[in-house]
This record gives structure tokens, sequence and C-alpha cells, in this order.
């Protein structure tokens, strides 16, 4: 077993089995407390799981290979493994900064507690604590089964996310979510049993080390595949994220919108990087490429025509998908550049996870303080809700790839490879997505900062639930300041193998 | 260039763009905005201090690689960047009395400073990312000004403006793409990036990209339309920057990237081409415009046609001297521009009496625009004679001084008609000294600083102006224009104003198409989120997944 690379830190396997069963000891004692404990618990859970975070974080960086654990000392194939090289590390860190500014937002204020009805209720931390573990799960299993378990894991606590107020339309959209995340789990678990019929182990770095060319295999990868695109709501699978993600409360939206929708990314990068054959890979990407600028001009073109703000944010994220899947054949080529292309894709990934999640927020709390979420009626709100609008201006920012955001440098690196691989295509939809995001995102700021026409009515709402998601915006903006090169820290333990773990 | 400890000069370049920036960003508290006028004058200079003691030549490189973040100095950011500091602290006192009684000045200071810190930083920034941030901080941030006054017109003006800003951004972008592409390692500086231009494959892509993202910024026909709406609708200090110094980014970035010293003959007589006929195309629809501020906006786009004609000459050659020349013409260009706008403003608060001071005034600055012997902008026409040559070019461009003459001529009329002048109980009134003695001082400065500077930038004497063949063939162009104003004020013809924004108009066709694109887009989603079409569609991406992966022989006996 390793020990910890950093004097101080618990060794780097305990770290990767406490980020997944600490959110799970915290979710039991909420069974018993009433919301305003749940929430304090939560609170001090969540603190705890993103100090875990950073430790992976930087035991990865300090060791410079990826971290390894060994449940019960059994090694794969006769045991479990869990494994996070640079890329899990980031969607670790990325999580729990998301989902501690999540529970920070929802929580009920010290100053100015909001009515009871108002509070969120203790299922609510419930389900934010069993995302977590699941999502972290997903990060640093590398076995299909497991895998499995996270992903239904998953699932199951984020459709009640999105149907907790019990509203009738929220319940619909919920049963929609369900169902087609079912479609993608059945065909996942298809793909895995395939897998296993063929190679006899579950784990992904020992069947890759196996895997060659041959019908089964790619039936196997065809079917989890899909899945996973129902998951992620790929366009034109998308049709349960709009109703799900507009119509959950704030708080889950962006929970749901920034990093849920980001656990079956992450396996289709794991699937097609580590697992697949390249010469498999090649031929696929350009489909996945296909369906992802599809969904980036169909989506973003929607957006444009959208009249409620939530709808519109929602739409937004199944348009910025897409741009995770024009990775695909980018980073799957070999060539120098498409190491900047997987960078590009996961700085993309994470100031899409920022951004969003500050986006959802702050029409959370425009909501709240407007009463509605219609896109007409906001016009002026800049100088009633400055912090709020900014946060949503800033959020949109990195999604139109402007500088000094994010979503500019990854837009950028993304942009390079395309140049450079020759696939003008993609070059182009990236710049038409950036338009149309300016599109989308100037129809809710510019009227922003105009004068209203009467002065708008509002209902007050906490600062410092404004300046949350404006921190996550800030975050957001502050990826842009990632050097424009591909990322050393994201090729730590790649290509995956078990070596790290060696005795 | 030296990484690590930074000596005074490379502080003073760094204060100059970051002092407004911070003050900018401080302004966003409510307390601090209230001092946000103030803060204006305080902004400006650092940058003029820097203009004044920083050698030219100067570099250094703030963070090093891979973000190699470096300032430069050079001749045409010198230039561009003292008058845009001199402009600036001048208008910005005039702005401080112009917005007494507005009670939304403090947000108009906000993007006062933040377009002040993008407009310098533009002309200080020697690396790629870096120049393409402040391009789009001077730009965005402009849209502040622009729409200050939130009038319908302002919101229409701000809607134009914003779409071609982001349309700009997004051209210019994939150009810097592929022009980084050519050197090694991530952000280079412009200089290498521009210099691998001639051996990238994509030299074409790259050169259409650069020259449609910049000329729009500098109002080239047909990209034009924001600028008569955006500059007529901004407050009056408002206009004078944007049409001072927030045009003038699109200048620079054409000096910065366009290849100094490689001649590019059809691309340059492109450039020539578009530029002379905006410089025509400006005057005659100016010359239709009724408020001072349009006809002044139009002006602007005609002059930003001779600039454009003055590099496209310069690129077609190889000239490696045109773009300092270029930048001392924009440099010309800025002041009087920036004074004429806040001369609207002054004649708007003086009576009859004054108002005839106001007019002598803005004549002055008309004429020295259109190249009048004996004053500075005859040494800015005379710098870019060189460049272009004698030629049929030539001839256009001094032709188009007589139209500038004439366009001139009708913003002094324009401005007449703006005075308190039909007011009679406006009789003594006069401007407050807040607002005349900025533009008074702007004024002398903007007819007169091109003598200091000319011989430094062109490396030539002023004998040759001063000789009578000099004097003629600076005179016949402005006497050619007054004829044809006299001519024209004697027997007006019935001409009616085109509205501002002239072509904008042909795009009206295209909200429909837009709209049904729209709706086409909304049905076909909700098509699409239907169950049975999605639950087709899982099933078919996954055959088609399979297929792609599956081309070998195994399928084919599923092949007829």
């Amino acid at each position: 077993m390793s020990g910890g690379a950093l004097p101080g830190l618990p060794p780097a396997d305990m770290l990767l089995v406490l980020a997944v069963i600490l959110p799970l000891f915290g979710l039991l004692p909420l069974l018993l407390l009433g919301s305003r404990l749940a929430e304090r618990l939560t609170l001090l859970v969540l603190a705890a799981g993103l100090a875990v975070a950073l430790g992976i974080g930087a035991e990865v960086a300090a060791a410079g290979q990826a971290a390894t654990a060994f449940i019960g000392g059994w090694r794969p194939p006769l045991g479990v493994g869990l494994r996070a090289d640079g890329l899990s590390a980031v969607m670790l860190v990325m999580t729990a900064v998301v989902l501690c500014a999540t529970g920070l937002y929802a929580m009920t204020g010290p100053a100015t507690p909001r009515a009871a009805g108002e509070r969120m209720p203790t299922a609510f931390w419930m389900l934010l604590l069993c995302v977590w573990s699941a999502l972290n799960l997903v990060f640093v299993a590398e076995d299909l089964f497991t895998l499995y378990v996270a992903l239904e894991l998953l699932t199951f606590a984020a459709v009640p996310l999105v149907c907790l107020d019990g509203k009738e339309g929220q319940i619909e959209a919920a049963l929609r979510y369900l169902v087609f995340a079912l479609f993608g789990s059945v065909l996942y678990l298809l793909g895995t049993v395939l897998i296993y019929a063929l190679y006899g182990t579950l784990d992904i770095i020992l069947a890759a080390r196996r895997a060659s060319v041959s019908p089964g295999l790619v039936v196997a990868l065809a079917a989890m595949t899909a899945g996973m695109m129902a998951k992620a709501a790929l366009f034109p699978l998308h049709l349960w994220l709009p109703p799900a993600h507009s119509g959950a409360p704030p708080a889950a939206s962006a929970m749901l919108s920034a990093v849920v929708i980001k656990a079956p990314i992450f396996l289709l990068v794991r699937f097609w990087l580590d697992l697949a054959p390249e010469s498999l890979a090649v031929k696929v990407g350009p489909i996945l490429a296909g369906l992802g600028a599809a969904a980036i001009l169909m989506c973003s073109l929607v957006a444009l025509a959208q009249h409620r703000l939530k709808l519109l944010i929602a739409y937004s994220t199944a348009a910025q998908i897409g741009y995770l899947f024009l990775m695909f054949p980018l980073a799957a080529a070999a060539s120098a550049w498409s190491a900047l292309a997987w960078t590009g894709g996961a700085l993309h990934l994470a100031s899409h996870a920022f951004s969003k999640a500050a986006m959802f927020m702050a029409a959370g709390l425009i909501a709240e303080a407007v009463g509605h979420d219609r896109i007409k009626g906001l016009t002026g709100l800049g100088r009633a809700l400055p912090v709020s609008v900014a946060a949503f201006g800033l959020g949109g920012l990195s999604l139109m790839g402007l500088p000094p955001a994010g979503g500019f440098v990854a837009k950028v690196m993304l942009l390079s490879a395309a140049v450079h691989l020759g696939n003008w295509w993609i070059a182009l939809v990236i710049l038409i997505g950036g338009l149309l995001a300016g599109g989308y995102v100037l129809r809710v700021v510019v009227p922003a900062l105009q004068r209203p026409a009467a002065p708008l009515a509002l209902r007050p709402v906490a600062g410092w639930r404004e300046w949350v998601a404006l921190a996550l915006a800030l975050v957001a903006v502050g990826l842009g300041f990632v050097p424009l090169e591909p990322s050393a820290y994201l090729a730590i333990g790649r290509p995956a193998s078990w070596a790290e773990g060696a005795p | 260039m030296t990484a690590g400890t930074l000596g005074g000069s490379d502080l003073l370049l760094l204060s100059a763009i970051l002092v407004p920036l911070v003050l900018g960003l401080a302004a966003l508290k409510p307390w601090v905005r209230r001092w946000g006028p103030t803060l204006a004058l305080v902004a400006p200079l650092p940058a003029l201090a820097a203009v004044l003691l920083v050698p030219v030549g100067q570099s250094v490189l703030l963070v090093p690689a891979p973000f190699r973040l470096t300032l430069a100095l050079d001749a045409p950011g010198a230039l561009l960047l003292g008058g845009a500091a001199l402009l600036w602290l001048l208008a910005g006192i005039y702005a401080r009395a112009y917005l007494k009684d507005d009670p939304e000045r403090g947000a108009f200071s906000v993007w006062w400073l933040l377009t002040m810190a993008g407009a310098f930083a533009v002309f200080l920034v020697a690396d790629v990312a870096s120049f393409y941030l402040a391009y789009a901080l001077v730009s965005f941030a402009a849209y502040g000004l622009a729409a200050h006054d939130d009038t319908a017109e302002a919101r229409r003006a701000g809607r134009v403006y914003l779409a071609l800003t982001v349309l700009g951004e997004a051209l210019l972008i994939a150009a810097f793409v592929m022009l980084a592409s050519s050197v090694s390692g991530a952000n280079p500086l412009i200089r290498d990036a521009v210099a691998g231009l001639a051996q990238s494959p994509w030299r074409g892509a790259i050169l259409g990209l650069l020259l449609v993202g910049f000329t729009m910024k500098m109002g080239l026909f047909p990209l034009h339309v924001w600028m008569p709406l955006a500059h007529a609708v901004a407050p009056v200090p408002g206009s004078a920057v944007l049409s001072g110094i927030v045009v003038k980014a699109g200048v620079i970035g054409l000096i910065r990237f366009l290849p100094a010293d490689l001649p590019l003959a059809q691309w340059g007589m492109a450039l020539l081409t578009a530029g002379l006929f905006t410089a025509f195309y400006g005057v005659a629809i100016g010359l239709t415009q009724s408020h001072p501020k349009r006809a002044l906006a139009y002006s602007t786009v005609s002059q930003m046609g001779v600039v454009a004609a003055v590099l496209g000459a310069g690129l077609a050659a190889g000239d490696a001297a045109a773009p300092s020349l270029a930048a001392f013409y924009a440099l010309n260009h800025m002041l009087l521009k920036g004074a004429m706008f806040l001369a609207v403003g002054v004649a708007m608060a003086s009576g009859p009496r004054h108002l005839r001071l106001v007019l002598i005034g803005a004549a002055v600055l008309g004429l020295s625009l259109a190249g009048l012997p004996f004053t500075g902008g005859a040494l800015a026409k005379y710098a870019v004679k060189a460049p272009v040559g004698e030629g049929g070019a030539g001839i256009l461009l001094a032709l188009s001084a007589g139209g500038t003459t004439l366009l001139m001529a009708r913003y002094v009329l324009l401005l007449a008609a703006r005075g308190k002048g039909a007011d009679p109980a406006a009789g003594e009134a006069e401007a407050p000294p807040a607002l005349l003695v900025p533009w008074a001082v702007l004024s002398g400065v903007a007819v007169l600083l091109p003598f200091a500077l000319f011989t430094p930038v062109t490396g030539l004497g002023l004998g040759g102006l001063f000789s009578l063949e000099g004097i003629i063939k600076g005179l016949w162009p402005v006497a050619l224009g007054l004829a044809v104003a006299a001519l024209l004020y004697q027997k007006p013809p019935k001409v009616s104003e085109i509205p501002a924004g002239d072509i904008l108009a042909l795009t009206q066709g295209l909200r429909p198409a837009l709209r049904g694109l729209l709706s086409a887009a909304v049905r076909l989603d909700a098509g699409l989120r239907h169950w049975s079409s999605a639950a087709l569609a899982l099933v078919l991406v996954m055959v088609a997944l399979a297929v792609a992966m599956g081309e070998p022989q195994w399928l084919q006996p599923l092949w007829p």
C-alpha cells in the first residue's frame, strides 16, 4: 500500500475511500434529524469532503502519479480498485466546490431565517449527499459494475431532486428523466455483461489490455455509449433535460446542470480513451462530434427562443454539452494537438460546471425576488439585484468564450486543435456556438442593464446567497488564467494502468 | 525584456492600464462610484506620464511563459496612447460638468473607466492573448457609453453595436488561433506570430478574417452601420471618446497584425479600395444628416476610410513606414474629432453672441481635418501622401479632402442650428467654463500638436510643406470643397435625410427569416422531444455507432 506522498496528509488510498463513504456516513444521522440540524450537519460534511478532495488533488500532484486504493487489499482482477488520475482529481475537486457552494446557497441564513415552508427539506440534504457519493464513485471507480452501481445511485438521487416541491409539472419531468435514464442504464448494463463475457473481467484497465476488435466489443461499446449519451442528454436524446433542469428548485438545478450531467460524459471519456482500442475510437469520434455539433446549433437556437430564464439556461446546458463531444475526434487523433484538445475539453467541462451553477443560482434568486422568471420582465434588474445579475453575466461570459473567462481558454484550445487537425467544420461550429451563446446571454443581460419602465417590486433575498453565486462565477472566470498549453496535471496517470499500486 | 524586477518605466506602463481598470472596478461599489466623475480625471494621468517619460521601444515581460504577458511602447502605440490619454483627460473634465445633473453619472463613469483601461491596454500590449482581452474590454465597455441615455434609439444602437461586436470577436479569435499556430509555445508575441504569416498555410483566411474583424471596428463600408447609430446617441463626451479613441482599437489592430514588410499586393489593394470608397461614402451619407453628431459620426466613417487606404497602400507595397504614418493621421483625427464632438455640447449651451465664436472654432477644426495648409491636419494629410503615392489613389485621396471640407461645412451649419440662437431668452448665454475650457484647450492642441510631432514621426522637414507647391497641393481640395459648399448653400438640393445606419435598413428583410429559423428550431426540438422520436433516436444512435465501428467483414453478410 502506498503511503501519503505529502507529510501531514492521510495516505492517498484512505482519502479515495473517504471521498466515497464520507457522504454516506453523513447521510445516516440525517434520517433522525430535523431540517435545521440536517442542513448544519450537511455543511460540516461538505466542508470535510472538500478537504478530502483537495487532499487527493494535492497527493496526485505531489506524487506525479495516480492515487490508488484496493478494497480489502485485493488487487484487480480479484478485488476492486479505486484510482484517481489527474482528470479524476480535477473532477473530484470541481464537484466538491460546486456542491459546497450549493449547500451554502440552499442553507437558511443565520440572520434572516426563511419561513419554515421555504426551508429545504431534510430530503434535499440527504439527496445532495447521495449525489455526491455517487459522483465521487464514478470518478474513482475503474470497475464496470461498480460504475453501474454508482450510476444507478446517481440517477435515483437526482430524480427526486427534480420533483422536490411535488408540483405536477415537476413530477412529470422527473418521470421522464427517470425512464430515459433507465433506458441508459439498461444499455450500459448490456455492454457491461458483454465485456465480462468477452474478457472475463470488469476492470476497465485489464479489459482494455485484452480488448481486440470483435463484434461483441463493438456492440458493447455502442450500447454503453448510447446509454451514456441518453444520461448526458446529448441531442437528440435531450427530451428530459429542459423540463427537469428548469423545473427543479434552483439549488437542485445548479447541481444537476453543473455536475450530475458530467458523470456520464466522464465515463464516455474513460470508455473511449481508456477502454476502446484506438482504431475504434477514431471511427466513432466523428459521430460523437456530429451529434455534439447538432446539439450546439439546435439547442442554442432553441435557447434563443425561450421566454423563461430557467428554460433558457437549461437549453444552454443541452447546447454546452455538445462542446464536450466535439472533443472526441480531436482527442482521439494521434497527434501532438490532441493533448491540447483534451485539456480544452476538460477545462470546458470544469468552467461550464462553475458558470452554469452560478447562472442557475442567480436565476433562482432573480425568480425569488421578482416572483417570476419571464425574461421580458427583467428589464432594469441590474440596479435592483446587481450581484445576481453580475453572477449571471460573468457565467455567461464564460459560455460565450470571451476572455478572461475559463470558457475562452477552453474554446481557444479546442479551436487550435480543430484547425491543426484539419477539422474545419468543428472550428466553425465552435465559433457559431459562441455567437449563439452571445445572443442568448446578452438577451438577458442587456435589458437588465437598462432602466426599468416602472420600478420593480422586489422581495428581499439574502445578500450572501447572491455572493455564493457570484463566487462560483468568479471561479469560472478565474479558470481563464490557466496557461494555453496542454496541462501536465491532466496527463498524470495516463495512459491508465495499475502500475502505481504495485507494492 | 526583463522578468523579475520591474523598473520605474515598466511600472509606469503597467499603471497606465491598471489605474483606470482598478478605479473602474472599484467604482462598482456605490460609495466609490459617487466619486466616479472625479476619479475619471485621475485615471488617464499615468498613461500621459508614460508617454512623456517612457522611451519608445521599451518593452516589459510582466508574466513569463507560458502566459507571456508583455507590454511594449512602440511608435504607433505611443502616438495613439498619448493622444488618447490627453483626449480622455479633457473629455473627463468636460463630462464632469456635462453630466452633473444626470443621476446615472456614476454608472457612466464605471463604463468610462473600463473603456479607458481597455483602450490604453490595446495600445500597449504586445502578446496575442492580452490583445484579444484588451480589445474585448474596450469593445464591450464602450457599449455602456453608447447606450447610456437609455432611449429607444440608444437601445437599438446598443443592440446593433453588440451584435457586430460579438461577431467581430468571433472572427478575430479565429484569425488569432490560426496566426498563433505558426509559432511554438503558448501565447506568442504579436510580432512573432505575424512573422510566421508568410509561411502560414492559411494566410488568405487569416488576412481575410483580420481585415473584416478590425475594419468593422473602424467602420469601413459595409460594416460601418453601427457607428453612426452608436456615436450619435451617446452623451457628448461619450461620443468624443467613442469616435476619437475607441475606433482606433481597429486601427492599432491593423497596424499590429498586418505584416509591415511583407508586400501583399492583392490584400493591400482590397483594403485601399475599400478605404477610398468608404472615404467618399461617409461624406455622401453624412451630408444628408440633420444632427451635427450624426454628421460627425459619418465623418469618422470617412476618415477611417482614409486610414484604411493608407494602411492598404502600405500593405500592398510592403512599406514598413506606413503604420507609423497611419498612426500619425489617426492621432490627428482623434484629437480633432474629439474636439468637434465637444463643440456640439458647447454650442448647445451658447447664446447667439458666443455661438459665433464657437462656430469659428469649429470651422477651424473642420478645416484642419480637411488639411488646410498651416493647420495640423495639413501635416497629417502630407504625411500619408508618401505611402499612397501620386497616382490615381493619391488624387482620390486629395479629392476626399474636398469631400471632408464639404461635410465639415455642413457640420458647422448644423452646429449653428443647434445653438440657442433661436431662443430669444438665451441672448447672452455662455457655455460654462467647465465645458468651454477643455474644449478650447483640446482644439488648440489638436491644431498645433502635429507640428511638434511631424518631424520625429516622419523624419521629414516642414520645408516641403510650406513651399508654394506644397501649399497649393493642400489648398485646392479645400477650396474645391468650400466652393461646392457655397453652391449647395445657395441652391440646396432636395435630398431627404438618410436614416443613420443607412444600409442597415436592408437587413430588415432578415428579421422574418431569423424569426422563421427560430420557430423552425423550436418546432423541430418539440418533435424530437416526443417519447417516440427520442426512443427511436436512441436506437438509431446505437446502431449508427455500431455500424461506424463495424465496417469490417462481419457486418458484410448483413449487407445485400
